[in-house]
């Protein structure tokens, strides 16, 4: 499924890459970044955490860096761009800077430094509108899952359509990534995939589902036909079926006899009652014959 | 001393319908009767099904009327978010009125996710006709084959507009029509429309609780689901949805910190919504993210806070997945609470260990057999 994520197939959706101090996911947020620019779309991103030459080496055009980077909380007189600037109206008119027809993507790096500043349920509303506004076709964020409690973790979870979880694999460079994805329907989706990444971003999914193959060839093998070996023949032939069919059981009526009793009913006989004073007799009163 | 014999209405001449018959129960009873509610025998009061058959049974027959339920959400909001659609489903086919609120999805797309009742086809008597010698007797007989005496008689009808059954099935598969969902009046409450204004220092509540609880009490002053108003006209219910209420995105950082600044924001909402539902025709469904907040103590405020508490958890995702114990169903279900109302003891359940399952036609609830 990582693959699938990758093309950005479905628009509106909001991808968290959820990484820990084991294992960086930035090398993945770059994965998706080059993916998007290869789809000759607009990718904004927002860089609190790293600067913009160790993002992207050389500058891209379609890539709009805002640099957060050297002035996050405003401490100069002119900032560039300050967390506190993480709200509807000022990323709507940063992305309205350019001039490219199609929304764009905005990439965040990293959620975590933005809500260490701003509180949660603002930020949460400030994605809310993002992504129901129309204003950005997509959004990938990186958030550190060990730097906030796990409350807030789960309500910024809560709001994505995806979660990809790394940690670290089995061998040097491998990577595993458990990807959560939540349908509009609310069809939930998980996967799991180990992969690596080249050196010009590209992913490479090693192997899927490893282990739960394994488990689930085994119950297959132990079920066998237990009519193969049988000193009995439980089959029929096409001649014994049919003379099955033509059989007249004992207590079916013939199709003759069915219509001749079924369409005979209506206007035949009619029962016509009309109760009277005798009729009423309560059989659990016991006075009722009582001639009072 | 001899009772009187209450004799059975006489039966008049003409030739009676098919389905009804001339008894006619004297109605002396002081409680109203709406469509959609029955008295329960437990205690007399007002129910409402909820849509799904098996929580009526649970919550002793049905959700009484004025009450709340509180639905702890799965961790990923499906099988709540379902029970409280078949809870508006229900609502609209028992043509009750409607009041959804939510932060995150509009409340039209919730409205329109509603599964679609089976109904039953009405009665379409079939005319006798001339038998046909080859054809036509051998189609209409070939439909059956052990039970054909019953072939001429018309289905079992029930159709929509007399639906006086209490709880019907839904089918999930399938959304419900749009001239069904339309017959049913519904008022919308969506928090991005309602600008948040500066909240008073000294209050408890969120505004944007507060804003849900005017919308709320107007509906209720202004559509006459007021028990206290003049039974002028005909009275009706009100069924309340809130999905995901405490969420981040009512602005409630409940589920977000493990110490929140206004922890008792949304307990003041559940104690205000409760004292105005006593005074109302209406019930109200809330889900609450309760996987989320972490304040144990909190939680367990609000459920005391509720007449009904249930809390779901689903197997997607936890390591009790692949379990083998747990393959025939979704998820387990526990009773966190349930109503006294008007009496000192409440029923409680029989079994503690109940275990869900969602199908395309219904929504169990069983009792989990693990076999041993």
């Amino acid at each position: 499924m990582l693959t699938e994520l990758l093309q950005g197939s479905d628009a509106g959706g909001f991808i968290i890459i959820r990484d820990s101090a084991s294992c960086s996911g930035r090398h993945l947020l770059k994965s998706f970044i080059n993916a998007a620019l290869n789809r000759e779309e607009d990718v904004h991103v927002l860089g609190f955490e790293v600067s913009e030459e160790e993002l992207k080496g050389s500058p891209v055009q379609r890539l709009h860096f805002h640099n957060a980077y050297s002035d996050p909380l405003g401490w100069t007189d002119k900032p560039t761009f300050t967390v506190h600037q993480f709200c509807m109206e000022e990323l709507a008119r940063l992305l309205k800077q350019t001039s490219h027809p199609k929304p764009a993507t905005l990439v965040i790096d990293s959620l975590s430094w933005i809500l260490r500043h701003v509180s949660p349920p603002a930020v949460c509303a400030t994605l809310h509108q993002l992504r129901k506004g129309g204003a950005v076709r997509a959004i990938v964020a990186l958030l550190h899952g060990d730097m906030h409690q796990r409350g807030t973790v789960g309500s910024v979870c809560h709001l994505a359509s995806s979660v990809i979880t790394v940690a670290p694999g089995m061998k040097g460079g491998d990577a595993v990534a458990k990807i959560t994805k939540r349908s509009k329907s609310g069809k939930v989706v998980q996967d799991e995939d180990i992969f690596t990444i080249n050196n010009d971003l590209t992913v490479v999914i090693q192997s899927k589902h490893s282990q739960v193959g394994h488990k689930q060839a085994d119950p297959e093998e132990q079920e066998m036909d237990p009519t193969a070996h049988l000193t009995f023949n439980l089959r029929l032939s096409n001649k014994e079926r049919e003379a099955k069919e033509k059989l007249a059981l004992p207590f079916v009526f013939s199709k003759e006899k069915k219509t001749a009793l079924l369409h005979s009913s209506p206007g035949s006989g009619r029962i016509l009652y009309e109760p009277d004073a005798n009729d009423d007799y309560d059989q659990e009163d016991p006075d009722d014959d009582l001639d009072v | 001393m001899a009772a009187p014999v209450s004799t059975v209405g006489k039966p008049s001449a003409e030739r009676l319908p098919l389905n009804t018959t001339s008894f006619q129960k004297k109605t002396r009873t002081k409680l109203i009767s709406i469509p959609g509610t029955r008295p329960s025998v437990q205690n007399g009061q007002l129910l409402v099904s909820t849509g799904v058959t098996s929580l009526d049974y649970l919550l002793g027959g049905g959700l009484a009327v004025g009450t709340v339920l509180l639905v702890e959400e799965d961790r990923y909001d499906s099988y709540s978010r379902m029970i409280l659609k078949y809870f508006l489903a229900e609502g609209v086919v028992c043509r009750h009125e409607l009041f959804v609120a939510s932060a995150q999805d509009n409340p039209d797309d919730i409205l329109q996710e509603l599964p679609a009742p089976i109904l039953d086809d009405v009665a379409i008597h079939k005319p006798v006709e001339q038998p046909r010698l080859s054809c036509e007797p051998q189609d209409s007989l070939d439909a059956m084959k052990i039970a054909w005496r019953y072939q001429n008689l018309p289905k079992v009808q029930s159709a929509l507009a007399s639906s006086s059954r209490f709880g019907h099935y839904y089918d999930v598969s399938k959304t419900m029509e749009p001239e069904i969902r339309q017959a049913a009046k519904c008022h919308r409450f969506y928090l991005t429309e309602h600008p948040t204004q500066s909240p008073p220092t000294h209050s408890t509540m969120l505004e944007s609780y507060s804003a849900l609880l005017k919308s709320l009490q107007e509906v209720i002053n202004s559509e006459g689901f007021d028990v206290a108003a003049p039974m002028s006209k005909s009275r009706n219910i009100l069924r309340i949805g809130l999905p995901s209420l405490g969420s981040a995105l009512w602005g409630d950082d409940l589920s977000c910190h493990d110490n929140p600044r206004n922890g008792h924001a949304l307990a003041t909402f559940f104690y205000g919504l409760r004292a105005m539902l006593r005074s109302s025709l209406a019930v109200a469904v809330v889900t609450v993210p309760s996987h989320l907040i972490q304040d144990r103590a909190l939680m367990g405020n609000i459920t005391r806070l509720c007449d009904n508490a249930i809390a779901l958890e689903s197997f997607k995702g936890s390591e009790r997945e692949t379990n083998p114990l747990y393959k025939d169903y979704h998820g387990l279900l526990h009773v966190r609470q349930v109503p006294h109302l008007n009496c000192l003891a409440s029923k409680l359940p029989d079994h503690k260990d109940l275990a869900f399952k969602l199908k395309r036609k219904q929504f169990t609830i069983e009792r989990f057999e693990d076999g041993l």
